[in-house]
């Protein structure tokens, strides 16, 4: 590998051998530096968000918890909770798979990875005075926007490092063809910078006037899930399941067009979270049939994840990948039926301002997202380090803790917040009737809490012995793995 | 497969339209919006804030009510939120001119606040409730914000602004007060503020139930 | 009103216009001709279809 200069980057002409240099575990280990600090910060954001998000569903049954201190207050962890685990963890844990999958489907080493350096220092600044500033009260309560407009700029810069690199990789790849996945991450890098950009000057900067900022949060928040983590996660879900199984999608032109129909409903999707609010009715109905209309590009995927599935459900006995990315997968289907369902009107009164609400953020967010993103790291990690993971007890444990604790939690939720809607609706029943309801699930929710915390304490220890290489070193290099038979059942 | 780029070409345009209709249009259509003069008193709907009211969004923002409690009455069919007293009529755009940020909210963990001003005048019972809400409503799961007043001990005369009614276990000990500090002061002063019951032409008020 | 404009604008202009080209290069550039073929560009002589590339730990 030559050194570039950033200038010449952007010029391929000038570039004599890039495309020569092929080898997948280069490319693989050229990776290294860049992905395991986006991963490892992730992985510690992960814990502390984890940490505020238990604090704060406490809070919601034991208001009197931790009630002394500004800082500890409700109303300013929950906020800290949020954007440390979309930003700091979700988002961190996007880009390292992100640029993995980058440089593999491009064919080419990772160059510039001084640029994605600076970028995860910035990236991990940002996120830090951002959780810092919102503890210490300069939240802007604009949800998912909550860090204050000190914060939002540095996040932005890092940003920058890494839309530039996705552009510089893009134009040195070698020849042929590009992979459905590199569409997905290709568009998310670039929609990322455009929606973040629009909601920090329209909202904070030079805020707009009156309830348009409602559209403007809600057209940004839901894209957020949607043009951002959604592409991420689906172009890590092509790429795992086929690679892992040895064998191609099932239609690919399926996965091309629901690529396509994903931008074409989704980023119509926002307001359906302010279904009779202060908005022209236009614009509500629009975004109710847009988001009915998900079912779309929903179904493609999961007919093509399926079909691709198909006589190989066995490998989600002997593959930590396999398991965590179907896991998501299949959460993907269910989270985004019951969002277009959740669009419906007659549903929607039921459901709006109530924990069911909550319970399908997070099925998005974790049971859909963050479950792709441990099943790609249980991939990726050891093709970087040359080491494979130490402990499959670790990797089951994990496993079996997230997947309960998410499913306890919007299984509670969601029940809880379908009983908390009919007393919020119902005229005769008064709101004390709809705190009532909803306190058992939300306690039980306090305790999916630990399950997920226990699960991620599980990780990150896991994680922090493959990067100190401590224990027990598998035979051969992990990337070359043997084809392997599908091994007994041994969960 | 030739139709492929036909497919593309309509997701692209209708894209850009998200953006259109999302973003660029609320930014002009309700974004040039202006309050409602008022014939008889000279005014405007919806009216002018004091001072210290616009300081309290600032409070409220930064202590993350909006988590909470939502500032905005749905029409019927769509909700009974009317019928629930939250509010005379649905709230519209032109109710949220003079907000800054927007405090729409999507949870109803508390009660919807659109109309508290109107609810609750009295500025005690706000400071009593936020000093402490189980002593106004013992199975209120909202946090105390003690953290915003301050206890001190009595000099002479108590303080005209303390905090009146506290008692139980809640009460400052003797010869002590509590008293709200500026923060608190804007909080309530905003809270008070809140009344969307003025008229407006676009969103009559329905008929009552009986 | 205008760093607003200059946004909203410039933003529907980039966008429409990057997503134009994005269309108009990947016709031309063949990418859509052979979407059977495409599938299988993931794997290689090291890591061919029909071979899994990834399993438990051995628990040895």
């Amino acid at each position: 590998m030559k050194p570039h200069s950033l200038i010449s980057s952007f010029n391929p002409a000038n570039e004599p051998d890039t495309l020569a240099s092929h080898e997948r575990a280069e490319i693989d280990a050229s990776t290294r530096l860049p992905v395991l600090l986006f991963f490892s910060s992730a992985i510690f954001w992960l814990l502390i968000g984890s940490l505020l998000g238990l604090i704060s569903a406490w809070k919601m049954t034991h208001p009197w918890f931790l009630d002394q201190m500004a800082w500890l207050t409700f109303g300013r962890l929950r906020p800290a909770h949020l954007n440390a685990v979309i930003y700091g963890w979700a988002s961190a844990a996007g880009i390292g798979v992100g640029l993995w999958l980058m440089a593999r489907l491009c064919r080419i080493p990772l160059i510039h990875s001084k640029l994605l350096i600076s970028a995860a220092i910035f990236w991990n600044l940002g996120v830090f005075v951002g959780v810092l500033g919102i503890l210490a009260g300069d939240s802007r309560s604009i949800e998912w926007l909550e860090f204050p407009g000190y914060a939002t700029p540095i996040l932005f810069v890092a940003y920058a490092f890494i839309g530039i690199w996705a552009i510089i990789m893009f134009r040195f790849r070698k020849p042929g063809h590009v992979y459905v996945s590199q569409w997905y991450l290709f568009a998310a890098f670039l929609w990322f910078p455009w929606l973040y950009a629009t909601a920090n000057i329209l909202l904070i900067w030079q805020p707009i006037q009156g309830s348009a900022q409602g559209a403007v949060n809600w057209w940004f928040a839901h894209n957020v899930l949607g043009l951002w983590f959604t592409p991420i996660g689906l172009a890590s879900a092509y790429y795992m399941i086929p690679k892992v199984i040895g064998r191609p999608i099932h239609s690919y032109y399926l996965s091309i067009l629901g690529f396509w129909s994903l931008a074409l409903f989704y980023s119509w999707n926002g307001m359906h979270h302010l279904i009779g609010g202060p908005f022209p009715a236009w614009m509500i109905s629009a975004s109710v049939v847009a988001s009915i209309m998900m079912f779309i590009p929903v179904v493609t995927v999961a007919i093509n994840h399926h079909m691709t599935m198909r006589g190989h459900f066995d490998a989600l006995k002997w593959s930590p990948t396999l398991r965590f990315t179907v896991f998501g997968a299949m959460t993907y289907t269910v989270v985004s039926l019951q969002g277009s369902s959740m669009a419906i009107p007659s549903l929607n009164t039921l459901t709006h301002f109530t924990d069911y609400t909550i319970g399908h953020a997070h099925l998005g967010l974790y049971g859909f997202f963050s479950m792709m993103m441990f099943g790609a790291m249980y991939y990726i990690v050891p093709r970087l380090t040359g080491w494979e993971w130490p402990s499959a007890t670790a990797i089951r444990w994990h496993f079996w803790l997230v997947a309960s604790g998410i499913i306890l939690m919007v299984g509670s939720l969601s029940l809880g917040g379908v009983l908390q809607g009919l007393a919020l609706y119902d005229p005769q029943v008064s709101f004390r009737s709809s705190l009532d309801y909803a306190t058992p699930f939300r306690m039980v929710r306090g305790i999916s809490g630990f399950l997920l915390l226990a699960g991620h304490l599980v990780f990150a220890g896991h994680f922090a012995v493959m990067l100190l290489k401590i224990g027990r070193r598998r035979e051969g290099p992990a990337l070359f793995a043997e084809p392997s038979k599908p091994e007994a059942a041994t969960v | 497969m030739n139709k492929l780029p036909l497919i593309f070409l309509g997701v692209f345009l209708t894209f850009a339209s998200s953006w259109v209709g999302l973003v660029v249009y609320p930014y002009f259509a309700l974004g040039r919006m202006q309050p409602l003069p008022d014939e008889d008193t000279g005014g405007f709907f919806p009216p002018s804030n004091p001072g210290l009211a616009v300081a309290g969004q600032r409070v409220y923002a930064a202590n993350g009510c909006v988590y909470c409690h939502s500032q905005q009455v749905r029409r019927a069919p769509l909700s009974t939120d009317i019928e629930k007293g939250l509010g005379p009529r649905q709230t519209v755009a032109r109710d949220y001119l003079r907000a800054q940020p927007v405090f729409l909210g999507t949870m109803r963990t508390g009660p919807d606040l659109t109309n508290i001003g109107v609810r609750q005048p009295d500025a005690n019972w706000h400071h009593k409730h936020l000093y402490e809400p189980q002593t106004v409503t013992d199975w209120s799961v909202m946090p105390s914000f003690r953290y915003l007043y301050r206890m001190q001990e009595i000099q002479g005369q108590p303080s005209a602004n303390a905090v009146k009614g506290l008692s139980g276990p809640h009460a400052p000990p003797p010869g002590f007060e509590v008293v709200p500090t500026d923060e608190a002061n804007a909080l309530v002063a905003y809270l008070l503020s809140l009344k969307r019951n003025y008229p407006l032409p676009e969103s009559p008020e329905p008929p009552v139930k009986k | 009103m205008t760093a607003g404009f200059l946004l909203l604008i410039g933003g529907l202009v980039f966008l429409s216009g990057s997503a134009l080209f994005a269309f108009y290069w990947s016709v031309k550039d063949g990418q859509l001709d052979n979407l059977g073929e495409a599938a299988k560009t993931i794997f290689d002589d090291g890591e061919p279809i029909g071979a899994a590339t990834d399993k438990f730990p051995s628990r040895k």
